[in-house]
């Protein structure tokens, strides 16, 4: 992404920097005059939260991808005469009702979080964008038509939503429980990203270039985008830890994931009502799902911190 | 001008909305007279699941629709509370000389609670209305051994019945009526406690609909409203001319999704009597409840049935994966584990309540039901494997704790196939709605079937389940030997040799396996502080009439 930019730096600067961001003095002893981006990325490196909620979501996403690195014990592999003992050598947190080792359903349930989270949020946000960029762009009937659908998406409540829709769903995996959110889920995005289109399309700089030739194609591509897409970035990040949560929840309620997906939902599910014999079922399964959003959280804000100057 | 005309509409809109609201605020209200009971005596507040199909008692073959006909009927047997024999209810005798032909006589005096009498003509409508083919009853099987059945509900897919009635049942007075049964059955007067057997009043044939929404009997009760997946309310029928009049002022039947739920209402007094704890619960049951927590032994087991009707399940190859898949279960593990002992590992297809003499054998199931994983997978392989290499247990959510032994029943055959995500669980939410996806066969692999028994006697833990075309055969188990062993046990007069035919039947389906015989399920319940005097029937059913209140 940030090459890209680069890329579009000329472009922007011809138009005026000072548009792009009036709060932005060039440090003298550079000569390329920085831009938005590098102000963020510059500002996030010295932001303790973002270091730590970094390295948290990196550890996260290692573990989603390799759990075998962690967990040599495999969650599914339950031995029933083991039901609800607590931590062993080996098995530091425990077996849960089914006799399953609590260790490795933890840690095989990062996969389904982060997947989820990650997968709903990339979808949210570029569906979101485009179609509400689109709306923003060309505006007139397009945008009403568009607006319209957005607010009724936007008038259902999504657990509501999940409720009914997926409960109907037999075979659910987890696209099914990504698609879902999707489908609920852009038209927060589609409004900011709107609202930041009409915005940046009348800037100056997209008037000159319209003057002077450029094809909408372009316009959208090399000027709109780049400038309309932080507060899109802004939510979304902040929206992937509620979109965590929101799995977690779902799989709770039963109409989310289904086993033999690991989920730390399900986990819970089924470790609340065992939770005064065997409170170590609940507590490993449910401090995970916190980390991780809290982590999501985390980074969205240092994001949000860093990107929106009017903030500051 | 325009601007107050949107204002009214403004006003208007939230005028609506707030009636609305009120609205939901009165029905509020009326939950809250609920507690006061309104009567002397108290009101018992009870769990329930809604039941699957509108109240008639031909229509009703599952335990939440039982509970409460059996408070709102009485039929002419009823069953000692404490040893499950049958005695006489409304019947003043049954009569007969060759087992065939049977002159019943019923007490006078009784009364529906819309004051109609009870007569002879109320049962024998009954009767003919439960085994009509185009009344689509579910228990119209209990009617087929009488003499005419055949005409008014013809065994062939598409057959008209050629008759209204059945020629076997005739009204002699308003007391008297005589039956004819298709051949010498010994033990049949037996079976006419069972709510299938219960008069209908003539408001049932009047006004259908009407009675429908307000069931009419002649029990100790009589329901005074029911709203699906809220509850129903009992009240003491006060015409109610039997010996066991309720001792307390009525019955609030409380509908749960979840029994985990109903255990933290038990405990906070939202709830005064809680029968079938969930698993969960059973640790700490005695605890919490300082002793108010009833466990004996019922005539209830579960089972996992198998959908023959589908070709994956029902071919001669698969029946061997069938087998195998009862010697993947660890009976003894679940029963241990997930149900704290309060279930024993089935080894027939029956209950130990019924005793020896009454037919119940732990000899019957053998090998098949001991838990035998390399015999297993051995058989499960011969057999071609799990069908399409993947199966889900279907359960229902709301009663039992059933996700948690299908789970383990799952892990159990995972480990023995090998195959981590072989077998998996599949919830339904409802009770309702999980019989009605049996009853209707849409089921694709097996699924839980528990039998709480009708009527204390072997017959009733085979006929009404695996007989060809049987009320209750989920399955659609048909087998011909083990319909004629079992139409030659029923007209057996000695008993022995009855049982002996009985056990014959049953080691039939032990080698055909329509259902994994599972574990006996002892009744259980817990109770508040409120209410005493809290037992349960031999059908782990609470005998709602003797509770007090305090």
């Amino acid at each position: 992404m940030p090459d890209q930019i680069e890329k579009t730096d000329p472009g922007i600067v011809d138009a005026g920097t000072v548009v792009v961001d009036p709060g932005l003095t060039p440090e003298p002893e550079r000569e390329k005059p920085r831009s938005l981006w590098d102000d963020a990325w510059r500002d996030l490196r010295r932001n303790p939260v973002f270091i730590v909620s970094s390295l948290l979501i990196l550890f996260l996403v290692i573990l989603s991808l390799w759990p075998g690195l962690f967990s040599s014990t495999s969650p599914l592999s339950c031995d029933l005469s083991k039901s609800r003992q607590t931590s062993e050598s080996g098995h530091p947190f425990g077996y849960d009702l089914q006799g399953c080792d609590v260790y490795a359903r933890t840690i095989y349930g990062a996969r389904a979080s982060v997947t989820v989270g990650v997968c709903a949020t990339a979808g949210v946000a570029i569906l979101g964008s485009v179609l509400g960029g689109l709306a923003g762009f060309y505006g007139g009937w397009w945008d009403s038509v568009l607006s319209r659908i957005t607010d009724i998406f936007f008038g259902i409540p999504i657990l509501l939503g999940g409720l009914v829709f997926l409960s109907v769903m037999k075979d659910r995996s987890i696209w099914t429980v990504v698609s879902f959110m999707i489908l609920l889920g852009w038209p927060q995005i589609g409004r900011i990203a709107r609202g930041a289109v009409i915005t940046a399309k009348q800037q100056d700089y997209v008037q000159a270039a319209k003057a002077l030739g450029a094809s909408s194609g372009r316009i959208m591509i090399r000027h709109i985008l780049p400038n309309a897409v932080a507060p899109v970035i802004v939510v979304a990040t902040i929206a992937l830890g509620t979109y965590i949560s929101l799995e977690a929840t779902l799989s709770y309620l039963g109409v989310g994931l289904k086993a033999p997906t690991v989920s730390w939902g399900i986990d819970i599910s089924s470790a609340a009502v065992q939770y005064r014999n065997a409170p170590h079922m609940l507590l490993y399964p449910a401090g995970a799902l916190s980390i991780t959003i809290l982590a999501f959280i985390m980074l969205g804000d240092a994001v949000r911190d860093a990107l929106d100057p009017k903030l500051r | 001008m325009r601007g107050s005309t949107r204002a009214k509409w403004v006003v208007s809109a939230a005028v609506i909305a707030m009636a609305a609201t009120a609205c939901g605020g009165s029905s509020d209200d009326d939950k809250g007279d609920e507690g006061k009971g309104g009567d002397s005596k108290g009101i018992v507040r009870a769990y329930w699941s809604d039941p699957q199909n509108p109240l008639e008692p031909s229509n009703t073959n599952e335990v939440q629709g039982g509970k409460i006909l059996d408070m709102i009927f009485r039929g002419l047997k009823e069953y000692d509370p404490k040893t499950g024999a049958a005695k006489d209810a409304m019947a003043q005798s049954i009569d007969t000389k060759d087992q065939q032909n049977f002159t019943i006589k019923i007490k006078s005096g009784w009364k529906f609670s819309d004051g109609t009498p009870v007569t002879a003509k109320s049962f024998v409508d009954a009767w003919n209305y439960g085994a009509y083919l185009d009344n689509k009853q579910l228990n119209a099987y209990f009617f087929s051994d009488i003499d005419g059945y055949a005409d008014v509900h013809p065994d062939k897919e598409g057959a008209k019945p050629t008759a209204k009635t059945m020629k076997g049942v005739k009204v002699v007075d308003d007391t008297t009526f005589t039956v004819k049964l298709t051949q010498k059955f010994s033990t049949w007067p037996s079976r006419l406690g069972y709510k299938a057997y219960s008069p209908l009043p003539e408001a049932f044939f009047k006004d259908h609909a009407a009675w429908l929404k307000k069931p009419i009997g002649n029990g100790p009760y009589k329901l005074e409203s029911y709203v699906k997946g809220q509850g129903a309310k009992l009240r003491v029928n006060a015409g109610y001319s039997g010996t066991d009049k309720p001792k307390n002022g009525g019955v609030d039947l409380k509908v749960y999704t979840d029994g985990n739920t109903a255990y933290s209402d038990l405990q906070a007094g939202n709830l005064d009597l809680l029968d079938g704890l969930p698993a969960a619960a059973l640790t700490n049951v005695k605890t919490d409840l300082s002793g108010r927590y009833i466990n004996q032994p019922a005539g209830i087991i579960q089972t996992i049935s198998f959908p023959l009707y589908n070709k994956k399940w029902g071919t001669e190859k698969a029946k061997k994966v069938r087998q195998g898949l009862s010697m993947a279960i660890d009976r003894k593990s679940i029963t241990e584990k997930i149900f704290q002992g309060s279930r024993t590992p089935a080894k027939d297809f029956t209950s130990p309540v019924l005793g020896a003499p009454g037919g119940y054998s732990d000899g019957i199931c053998g090998e098949l039901c001991e838990f035998n994983p390399t015999k297993a997978k051995q058989l499960i392989q011969e057999g071609g494997g799990i069908p399409g290499g993947k199966m889900t247990i279907s359960v229902n959510g709301d009663t039992g704790s059933h996700k948690d032994w299908a789970d383990a029943a799952c892990n159990s055959i995972n480990k023995v196939v090998g195959n981590d995500k072989a077998c998996t669980t599949n919830l339904v939410g409802t009770f309702a709605d999980f019989r009605n996806q049996i009853t209707k066969h849409e089921m694709t692999g097996p699924f839980r079937a528990g039998w709480q028994m009708d009527y204390p006697l072997i017959d009733n833990f085979l006929g009404p389940i695996y007989k060809t075309g049987a009320s209750s055969n989920d399955s659609l188990y048909s087998s011909k030997k083990f319909d004629k062993l079992l139409n030659q046990a029923n007209a057996e007069a000695d008993t022995t040799k009855a049982i002996q035919l009985y056990q014959d039947a049953e080691k039939l389906l032990v080698q055909d396996v329509p259902a994994i015989p599972l574990w006996y399920q002892n009744g259980d319940a817990g109770y508040s502080d409120k209410i005493s005097n809290v037992t349960l029937n031999a059908f782990s059913v609470p005998v709602f009439s003797d509770i007090t209140v305090k």
